[in-house]
């Protein structure tokens, strides 16, 4: 009961002497809730190319009706183009950005489409602006790569002599009938959403460390600490009572993120996080693990740090680092080979993977225990660490 | 005698000299004991040796025949301290801080809420119970910290530089609350430099210096048998001339226009004034009277107090 008593104090004291702390509140709420706003519409576009809103022009120099229906489909497919001016105009304006692309059709192209390339000269050019986005790039040539074979097979056909509406059997060629492409997992279509609150989720939860190395070298240096010690409370005992309302602050964190992600991000014109499918069991674990790990990395560091300007540096650099390696700010699979395999041995990549299995991957518990398990292990090193620092 | 400290000894990691050498002394109940020194002296190492902070090295600390750390384990509230620093949480407020440390130390329910209001109302904070201890000036921070440590009704109680940066009214509260503690049965053990306060309230007093005790007993005992005379000549270019003439009695020291000599009576006290005539230098002004801390400390270490 004494113990209890004792417990219920410090814990109690944590959580009033972080309620002050606004600095460490925006750090820990604000701060990962804006990092999901701001990135999940930024990124909108990476993972739901709004090919449409493109600014470009199209140059008819063919004058055929088999170049008309080309760029008609093109119109249909990626809106209204602008007019391109003389030939320098629109070069300017792509030098300059304000067109993204422009798609020019050779005089010669509809006796091409009937004869077949010359080998020599393309009659249908794409100039894209240099600062388009290079997955963008790739996904409007293939576009127009493909309605001109659509063209060129409608044209091969009629050569052939193959009777009924060649359209329309073209047409099928190209559609879903044939090759249909998605992915697997869960109900949830991937997004932006569903991809920056995992991270930055995970972000904001380790983000810990800064509030409890501060509020922990706040009560060593005013004596605070020892006379708690003199009181005759335990290390261990100091050490469990922070332990508890950090867990408590990942969890409200974790709710707020995910409402974000669900409510918030939908009403300011963003995808929604979709949870639908997903494993809640094995969320609720997953996120235990990831704040257990978040929390004694805190302890170990607010034992390490001796002032307040240590505290206040080398936790938020700690955590970048870790973010920046774990795949948080910049996706793994953009990076070489080595920092994948430096990436393997962050905790904030066990983190985020795990989240991901849950919300992408339809992960149930049983998947999740090999992440969780690292987890826990890097939690219980920590706390030994912790442990140490402080007795020592 | 509740607490006795034997032979004590300390030394911190990596340090050249030890700490503490060889310090022995005692307290009693209701007694109010001045520990003495300045900065450097070992007062810090040694209340954070009896507060349970540091272990001991060697020596023994025994409260009525216990060893300190066994009764510790026993009874975690039998010592409490008011450290030099403002040891509690400035975000949180005058009420919420005694919450804290009443719930530590295992106060709970209704008894823990009555205890802070006897605290509060002894510190007399009770129109600041809501007010952040941040907020608080110098004197309402060290009344904080003295309730804090009052909160469980400890046998002993550790004050370390209470005073330290308070406007002399909250110094005359904080002293007759240590006083009022002593009377109520209470061991005090009150470190400070400043001797006045200590020559106010210490029943008994131990002088300490580089980490050794230099001398002990009562405030009478102490400056008994110690008297002094204050010289001063007309001509101050001749202070260094009247040392050196009140040399020749025993030891003197430069204070101010004149020298100071320690006398163990008033019988030289003329044979001392001729001389000083002998050797041409023009009387100003003499005062003979008995030692105060301040120069029995000097006479025994040749530094002051706040050195």
């Amino acid at each position: 009961m004494q113990q209890l008593t004792l417990f219920i104090a410090l814990a109690k004291k944590e959580m009033r002497a972080l309620s002050r702390d606004l600095q460490g509140l925006a750090a820990l709420f604000l701060m990962p809730m804006v990092f999901i706003i701001v990135m999940s519409m930024a990124l909108k576009d990476v993972y739901a190319p709004r090919a449409q809103s493109q600014r470009h022009a199209v140059i008819n120099l063919d004058h055929s009706p088999k170049s008309e229906r080309l760029l008609d489909a093109w119109r249909k497919e990626h809106g209204e183009p602008v007019a391109p001016g003389s030939t320098e105009d629109w070069k300017e304006a792509l030098r300059a950005g304000q067109l993204k692309y422009v798609v020019q059709v050779d005089a010669g192209f509809a006796q091409a489409l009937d004869d077949g390339p010359d080998g020599e000269t393309a009659k249908v050019h794409f100039f894209a602006e240099p600062g388009l986005d290079q997955s963008l790039f790739e996904s409007t040539r293939a576009s127009l790569m493909m309605q001109v074979a659509q063209l060129r097979t409608e044209s091969m056909l009629s050569q052939l002599k193959v009777d009924g509406d060649l359209s329309q059997a073209t047409q099928m060629l190209f559609s879903d009938t044939l090759l249909k492409a998605e992915r697997v997992g869960t109900h949830a279509r991937p997004s932006s959403v569903q991809q920056s609150v995992p991270g930055w989720l995970v972000f904001g939860m380790f983000f810990v460390v800064a509030a409890v190395a501060g509020l922990f070298v706040e009560e060593r240096s005013c004596g605070a600490l020892a006379r708690l010690r003199s009181l005759g409370a335990a290390p261990s005992m100091l050490l469990a009572a922070k332990v508890l309302p950090y867990m408590l602050v990942n969890c409200v964190q974790a709710a707020l993120m995910l409402s974000v992600g669900v409510w918030l991000m939908p009403l300011l014109g963003g995808d929604g996080l979709s949870l639908q499918g997903i494993h809640w069991s094995a969320l609720v674990i997953v996120l235990l693990s990831i704040s257990a790990a978040a929390v004694s990395l805190a302890l170990t560091i607010a034992c390490l740090v001796r002032s307040h300007a240590q505290a206040a540096t080398l936790g938020p650099i700690l955590n970048v680092v870790m973010a920046a390696l774990g795949g948080i700010m910049v996706p793994l699979f953009v990076m070489p080979e080595v920092m994948q395999q430096i990436a393997a041995w962050s905790p904030m990549n066990w983190a985020l993977e795990a989240l991901l299995d849950v919300l992408l991957r339809g992960a149930d518990v049983i998947a999740v225990l090999p992440r969780v398990g690292r987890l826990g292990a890097f939690s219980a090193l920590m706390l030994a660490a912790a442990y140490g620092l402080f007795r020592r | 005698m509740m607490l006795a400290i034997r032979d004590l000894e300390y030394c911190y990691p990596g340090a050249d000299a030890p700490a503490l050498r060889q310090v022995s002394f005692s307290a009693a109940r209701g007694e109010v004991l001045g520990l003495l020194g300045p900065n450097g002296a070992g007062k810090t190492t040694l209340i954070a040796q009896l507060a349970g902070m540091l272990s001991v090295q060697q020596g023994q600390i025994e409260i009525d025949g216990q060893p300190l750390a066994q009764l510790r384990k026993q009874r975690p509230n039998f010592i409490a301290i008011a450290p030099q620093e403002y040891a509690f949480y400035p975000t949180l407020s005058v009420a919420e801080n005694l919450d804290c440390f009443a719930g530590v130390g295992g106060l709970r329910g209704a008894a823990k809420k009555v205890r802070i209001d006897e605290c509060i109302a002894v510190a007399q904070l009770q129109n600041y119970r809501k007010v952040q201890a941040q907020h608080l000036s110098g004197g309402l921070k060290r009344r904080l910290n003295l309730s804090i440590a009052m909160l469980h009704q400890p046998e002993l109680i550790l004050f370390d530089e209470p005073t330290v940066g308070v406007d002399p009214q909250s110094r005359a509260f904080l002293l007759d609350a240590v006083k009022q503690l002593a009377r109520d049965g209470t061991a005090v053990i009150y470190t400070s430099h400043y001797m006045e306060e200590v020559q106010a309230i210490a029943d008994r007093i131990v002088v300490l210096d580089q980490g050794r005790v230099l001398c002990q007993g009562t405030l009478q005992d102490l400056l008994s048998g110690n008297a002094s005379v204050l010289i001063e000549v007309e001509d101050d270019a001749s202070q260094a001339q009247l040392v050196q003439v009140l040399c020749g009695f025993g030891q003197a020291t430069a204070q101010g226009r004149g020298a100071v000599l320690a006398l163990d009576g008033p019988a030289q006290l003329p044979q001392v004034l001729e001389s000083v005539a002998a050797a041409g230098l023009q009387l100003r002004h003499a005062r003979f009277g008995q030692t105060d801390l301040e120069q029995l400390f000097m006479s025994l270490t040749h530094r002051s107090l706040r050195d």
